[in-house]
């Protein structure tokens, strides 16, 4: 199968690989699956005072299409709004990265994870304007052991 | 005919191996090719089917993973197929510390261990699931279903890199 020589570049030089603090008021992470395949995609944005996707960072455990499709996302989000990152599409993605029909589902992937970090942030700013006491801090950072 | 019945057996998640090896060994006997070499052409093809089928039925059954998969199926529990993805944090986030800790695992003494600790995972989730399909318990049956999917594919990138490792160092 001939994969795209930007498919390759993503693949083989994956950019912003990594994790930003989750806690951080200012980060928002997306955690998605494809369970059909196995994928697991985590795709994390933070937001800087200005409104603009100051970093992104993404792990991705999958094959070589969902590691490029979220490698691709975190450069396309960093200096945007989340609003204007909310827009990006699958078909772009796959577009983009000329994806063999069978791999469109790994941007699919991609997608939601986006859609998803951008959930999660705006979910914290609605907390941190209505401020709830006693809330319970994040269980979820020691699960699996 | 579903796979059960067609064998004779429940439809349930547990299955004695023996009862499952008895079951199909007696049909496929009964329907061998050479018992019908001298019958009429369609009888041959009804007994070559029934063989077909009876390996179908029996393949899917043997392994307690593709049999829950298959008796889920049966029970009209539905999982996301090709394309569809999933936001359940808990699941998600064990499955990606999985991974992590595989990928991080540099000997394969530490993968073997990591595979080990699955594999019981997969017991214990398997065991669990017995009782949620007796109860009928959909949801939840999805949701183990999951779960087992992300440790069957855990094992398979065990394999994988057992294998690249050894090969490195051989």
């Amino acid at each position: 199968m001939a994969y795209s020589d930007k498919l390759i570049d993503h693949y083989e030089n994956p950019r912003n690989i990594g994790s930003l603090d989750k806690n951080d008021d200012d980060v928002g992470t997306g955690l998605v699956g494809a369970p059909a395949c196995g994928d697991v995609m985590k795709l994390q944005i933070k937001v800087g005072p200005d409104g603009l996707i100051e970093d992104a960072k993404f792990k991705t455990f999958g094959c070589g299409s969902a590691i490029a499709s979220s490698s691709l996302v975190t450069e396309w989000v960093k200096g945007k709004t989340i609003d204007e990152a909310g827009t990006i599409k699958n078909t772009d993605i796959a577009k983009h990265l000329a994806l063999p029909p069978v791999k469109i589902h790994c941007s699919v992937l991609a997608e939601d994870a986006i859609k998803a970090a951008i959930a999660d942030y705006r979910a914290k700013a609605v907390q941190k304007t209505e401020p709830q006491a006693g809330k319970p801090a994040d269980q979820t950072a020691e699960a699996a052991e | 005919m579903d796979h059960f019945a067609r064998l004779g057996l429940p439809a349930a998640l547990e299955l004695e191996p023996a009862s499952l090896d008895r079951a199909y060994f007696a049909l496929q006997r009964q329907w061998h090719p050479d018992r019908f070499a001298n019958r009429p052409a369609e009888e041959r093809a009804r007994a070559s089917a029934e063989a077909a089928a009876l390996n179908d039925a029996y393949r899917t059954l043997k392994d307690p993973l593709s049999r829950a998969f298959y008796l889920a199926e049966l029970k009209g529990v539905a999982l996301p197929g090709d394309g569809k993805t999933i936001d359940d944090p808990d699941l998600l986030m064990e499955a990606m510390e999985a991974r992590e800790a595989l990928h991080e695992a540099q000997t394969v003494e530490a993968i073997d261990k990591l595979a080990v600790e699955a594999r019981d995972e997969v017991k214990q989730a398997l065991g669990n699931l017995g009782t949620l399909f007796l109860r009928g318990d959909k949801p939840a049956i999805r949701k183990a279903l999951l779960r087992l999917r992300y440790l069957d594919k855990f094992a398979d990138e065990a394999r994988t890199r057992r294998a690249n490792l050894e090969r490195s160092s051989a």
